[in-house]
């Protein structure tokens, strides 16, 4: 009982050895052109992803199983490339950089491991034989497989939400390949660092010169006035808000798709214009009664006095008048007072 | 002799003015008081909420065991089996001002119950905190301001809001604390004296044993000095009032239990070390530049910089470092959140599951602050005209208070001062303008041999006037030397000024524009008195609806925890989302698996799980940890909306974010979260499902949720796993008992199970109202 799985292995072991050396011979050439084409083809593209087109494709699976790398496949269409919900271009350079990251981590296995783009434009027919018909889509073809089409694996959803790190995984996983750290770009290159830093070196001494001699924007007190008062807008317009719940600036009308709705009814939730009006109303008033104390007084002749206080009165007892009725009707709060019976 | 008249009538109107500030004060006290006992007289004298019931418990073991028994307490009856070290994890603040309140009453034989003190602290500490917004408005802008600021304070619905009586939550004595601390800085900054240094340091200890809103003190003092550093602010008066600030400060906040080492050891606090050392450097080139003559300087000024600079970056550096190496960077998550408003929605669902976490909108500011949020940019202006220390730094409070509100609302509660002093300065500036004009055309027009007397009022306004243009010059001579000078300057600048008090405005207009603020003061009491009746007064644990036959109240909750008390083994452990932990420990005095003080997220993440799998896999959840009693809150019946139905996705969120078998989609139609036929069969199957809707078709037939506003989608099932013990009047609260595995196998056979539910739902039946 316990030899035969032994030798079954052996036998197994025997004939595939002897099939590989019958056929190495008959495609050896073929597969070792092909291989150092792809290596060129590799070491022309920045990122070492092949553009791979219809012949191309045919001439890789027309190779016998089992070719001599792994061919991993990013299904690409330039036309949905507009299409934010399927963000393709960062899938993409995404896939590009693990693939940089790969050939620059393992220089040995290079060509064990090849990344491939195909356009569906130029290649509709290679996408007709993997059966690609929704993207993204990501396919990696291992060495063994004769039908592409079923034995092939695809990345699942979740092996590309994290993006590169995930598709590395899945990389690590399914082909046996590590890919090593992602050398990902920095947000600003090296070059960019130094020159700011070297920037700020050389302007810090004339800045605290100035600090200490006191007239920089910092000293100017105006610029803190407007600075706080447009952080008080901003905040009471609720847009944080906005931000983090990613709203709109307005919707359309559920029963009536051409009319626009700007103010939403109910307190959890508010739109974007309509918290930036209210925001502007919450302001306008404080500013057009500070304003009137501390500019207007100021001024000599009585009747622009009177005028424009006439107009900042409207203007405040609208802008009140208007909010409290806005809250009324958003939050559905009927606020009221507290009379003695008697006075009723 | 006229000069003695008028000096003699300046020390009555003197007097006067303090009589009537005091007395105004008082009145505001009681105000502050009287406002927030709505809850009393529209409910009971009860505890409000959930933490509150925490803080109960916590000072009746106080009052009970003593201060030390309390360090050392360790709590076996929640978070069941880990337990909680309560002393070493508690703001202890609350809970030993409550404790020596009660200790004083008692020692003076006012035999008052730990309840009762407990459900006063707050309006007494909302009293304190007018009073405190009096004395730090009066710092920043006078006297005026700070009486209008703290007649605003008393009643800000924000405030109100967390401070009702019952309301017994460590923000109830924090805001006073809070004030009372900035308004100490911002009098030493005016002082200098090391006395009130000394006293900002003791107010800011208290602080910080309230209330973990302290880290906001430690970063907004920092930023004050920073800014006055930058500003070219700079005087030795700054430096007395942080310098000791932060040393004093930092050692009396690590005697804390719960702040301990972080005070020098998390980022929230590094800011104001790092200010620590810019203010030395600074404070050394202020001194260089006076003892040097200008070229000197110049020479020197160039080998201090470079070397303080060389010294800065050294200690950047390693603070950087230090807050790299640490995992979250060194910030707590929901400081964090504030920084990055998008971190905690996307990497913490147990801080974004919390409401009060939220960002608000708009209406939320009208129902907060109210009409301050018109006034409020007035006083930002008002404060700039002119600068001085304490009014930028009344502007940097609004400024930065008003940005965080933004991203949480529960931070609105740390606006709601900043708001009350603009607005209680702009308030008063209006008026002064206002009256002002009114009392010049009155007084000029009418009653010309009277002048001087208008004159004497005009005079001693602008003198109050003065002296805050004076407290801005930066040089500023010791206070007796300058009173002096005052008195040597009234004389020449009577003359100047009467030129000067022509900014007037005219009449009519004034009389219109002093009527409308009226107005609009008149509207923020009907909206006050309205917030603090109708919708902050509610205890949450009693309920009550009108509707057109009469009022209804809901005391189902205390139903059910009294059930539990007099029905289970004092031992049993009983399993419900946390909300209700402290309520069932304070109330029931059981043993919960969670609580409110969501510590350990992957504890609370196995209950979330158990009650998102199939009754089994719950069940065996359940059973591992213990539990006898499996309470769910559901007001489908009444339509009550914050029942665990409305809080299940975030069960399955906490639960599936380290149990990844739980996945959000399964629950979710189509995106959307229902409960009727639509539903996903995991929903339909879930134990929070089960639980919450067994036998509910026998109340209407039908089974329609009255929150939902739909009929649920599987109406007929039955419980294999466990059994229902207790459900109250309004079926808010159903509590179940696990079947224990024996029962289980035996009920396998037909003939027990079908007795077995037969009884138990004649049983039940009895207590269901419905039928």
């Amino acid at each position: 009982m316990a030899i035969s799985p032994t030798t079954f292995a052996v036998a197994a072991l025997l004939v595939i050895s002897h099939l590989s050396l019958l056929t190495t011979p008959a495609t050896s050439l073929s597969s070792d052109s092909l291989l150092t084409e792809l290596s060129d083809l590799q070491s022309q593209s920045p990122t070492g992803v092949i553009r791979l087109s219809d012949s191309l494709l045919r001439r890789i699976v027309s190779l016998p199983t089992p070719r001599p790398f792994h061919a991993l496949i990013f299904f690409d269409a330039h036309q949905l490339h507009s299409k934010p919900e399927l963000s393709l271009p960062t899938l993409k350079s995404e896939f590009g950089l693990v693939s940089a990251s790969f050939q620059s981590n393992n220089p040995n296995f290079k060509s064990k491991l090849f990344f491939f783009e195909i356009e569906f434009q130029e290649s509709q027919s290679s996408f007709a034989l993997f059966g690609v018909n929704s993207l993204p889509h990501i396919r990696l073809i291992p060495p063994t497989a004769s039908d592409v089409k079923t034995e092939s694996i695809q990345m699942d959803a979740a092996d590309y939400s994290r993006l590169g790190d995930s598709m590395a995984e899945f990389i690590e996983s399914r082909a046996k390949f590590t890919v090593g750290p992602i050398n990902r770009p920095p947000v600003v290159s090296k070059k960019q660092i130094a020159f700011v830093i070297a920037v700020i070196l050389i302007w810090s001494p004339f800045f605290l010169k100035k600090l200490i001699a006191g007239n920089t924007i910092f000293h100017d007190k105006n610029i803190w006035m407007a600075g706080s008062v447009f952080v008080y807008f901003f905040s009471v317009s609720g847009a944080m808000f906005n931000i983090i719940r990613k709203m709109p600036m307005f919707i359309a009308d559920r029963q009536d798709p051409s009319k626009l709705v700007f103010f939403y009814q109910g307190s959890g939730m508010q739109l974007g214009a309509e918290g930036f009006s209210i925001g502007f109303l919450y302001t306008i008033v404080g500013l057009l009664l500070a304003f009137v104390t501390h500019v207007l007084v100021r001024v000599k002749n009585k009747n622009v006095q009177r005028v424009v206080m006439l107009f900042v009165l409207l203007v405040s007892f609208w802008a009140v008048k208007k909010v409290v009725f806005l809250d009324n009707w958003k939050t559905g709060y009927g606020i009221h007072g507290y009379m003695p019976t008697s006075w009723q | 002799m006229a000069a003695q008249e008028t000096s003699q009538s300046a020390i009555f109107r003197h007097a006067f003015g303090n009589v009537l500030s005091f007395t105004v004060l008082l009145l505001i006290g009681v105000m502050a008081f009287s406002i927030r006992l709505f809850s009393v007289i529209k409910y009971e004298s009860v505890i409000h909420e959930f933490d509150p019931y925490f803080n109960y418990r916590v000072t009746q073991f106080l009052t009970k065991s003593g201060v030390y028994d309390f360090w050392n307490w360790f709590d076996d009856r929640t978070w069941y089996p880990l337990g909680r070290v309560i002393g070493g994890t508690v703001y202890p603040g609350l809970t030993l001002t409550a404790g020596t309140l009660w200790r004083i009453l008692n020692s003076i034989n006012i035999p008052l119950s730990v309840e009762t003190v407990c459900v006063f602290t707050a309006p007494v500490f909302s009293a304190f905190a007018s009073w405190a917004t009096y004395l730090l408005t009066k710092e920043i802008k006078g006297a005026g301001a700070g009486l209008t600021a703290a007649a605003l304070l008393a009643m800000v619905p924000s405030y109100i809001s967390r401070s009702v009586a019952g309301s017994y939550d460590n923000e109830a004595v924090a805001i006073f604390a809070l004030i009372f601390t900035f308004y100490l800085y911002i009098k030493t900054l005016n002082t200098g004296s090391l006395f009130y240094a000394t006293l900002n340091a003791i107010a800011y200890f208290y602080m910080v044993c309230s209330w973990g809103g302290y880290t906001f003190i430690i970063n907004l003092i920092p930023m004050h000095v920073l800014l006055c550093i930058v500003t070219g602010r700079y005087s030795p008066r700054l430096y007395i009032a942080y310098a000791p600030l932060v040393v004093l400060g930092t050692l009396l906040a690590a005697l804390v239990p719960v702040v301990g080492f972080n005070a020098v050891m998390t980022s929230e606090h590094f800011a104001s070390f790092l200010v620590f050392i810019i203010i030395h450097v600074v404070a050394l080139v202020y001194y260089i530049k006076g003892i040097l003559t200008p070229q000197m300087f110049k020479v020197a000024v160039t080998l201090v910089v470079s070397v303080g600079m060389v010294l800065c970056f050294a200690v950047l550096a390693v603070l950087i470092a230090l807050v790299a190496s640490s995992p979250t960077k060194g910030w707590s998550g929901r400081s964090l959140s504030l920084l990055d408003p998008t971190y905690a929605s996307k990497y913490i669902p147990i801080i974004a599951s919390v409401s009060e976490h939220q960002p608000p909108t708009w209406p939320s500011y009208f129902m907060d602050i109210n009409v301050l949020a018109f006034l409020v940019p007035a006083g930002i202006i008002a404060c700039f005209l002119p600068l001085s220390d304490a009014s930028s730094f009344a502007v940097l409070y609004i400024v930065t208070s008003v940005y965080f509100s933004g991203v949480m609302v529960r931070l609105m509660l740390v606006l709601a001062p900043a708001a009350c002093i603009m607005s209680g300065i702009a308030l008063s500036e209006a008026f002064d303008v206002f009256t002002r004009s009114i009392k010049f055309h009155l007084v000029g027009t009418t009653q010309n041999p009277q002048e001087n007397a208008g004159d004497a009022t005009k005079v001693t306004q602008n003198d109050v006037k003065s002296e805050k243009s004076e407290d801005t010059v930066k040089e500023r001579s010791s206070r007796k030397s300058k009173k002096k000078d005052k008195e040597n300057i009234e004389k020449p600048s009577l003359v100047s000024r009467v030129e000067k008090r022509l900014l007037v405005l005219p009449l009519e207009t004034s009389v219109m524009a002093v009527f409308l603020v009226v107005l609009l003061g008149a509207f923020y009491v009907v909206h006050c008195v309205w917030a603090a009746a109708e919708a902050y007064s509610a205890p949450s644990i009693v309920l009550t609806s009108r509707s057109h036959d009469g009022l209804h109240v809901f005391d189902d909750f205390r139903e059910a925890y009294a059930w539990l008390s007099h029905n289970t083994e004092v031992d049993d452990k009983v399993a419900s989302w946390w909300d209700y932990g402290y309520q069932t420990t304070a109330m029931a005095n059981r043993t919960v698996i969670v609580d409110n003080n969501t510590w350990n997220n992957t504890h609370i993440a196995t209950v979330g799980t158990a009650l998102s799998s199939p009754e089994k896999a719950a069940w065996d959840i359940f059973n591992s940890l213990d539990v006898k009693y499996v309470l769910v809150v559901f007001g489908g019946l009444v339509g009550y909306p914050s029942d665990d139905i409305n809080k299940f996705l975030w069960m399955v969120r906490i639960g599936g974010g380290v149990f990844p078998h739980i996945k959000e989609p399964d629950y979710l139609r189509d995106g959307q979260y229902r409960i009727d036929s639509q539903a996903t069969p995991t929903m339909l199957n879930c134990l929070m499902y089960k639980l919450s809707y067994y036998r509910f078709v026998e109340t209407d037939g039908r089974g329609y949720d009255k929150v939902r506003n739909t009929e649920i989608g599987k109406k007929h099932f039955k419980l294999n796993h466990f059994e229902e013990v207790f459900t109250t009047h309004h079926w808010m609260v159903r509590i179940y008992k696990l079947k224990s595995p024996r029962n289980r196998i035996r009920g396998k056979t037909k003939r027990s199970k079908s007795q077995k539910s037969g009884t138990s739902k004649r049983s039940t039946r009895k207590k269901n109202p419905w039928q």
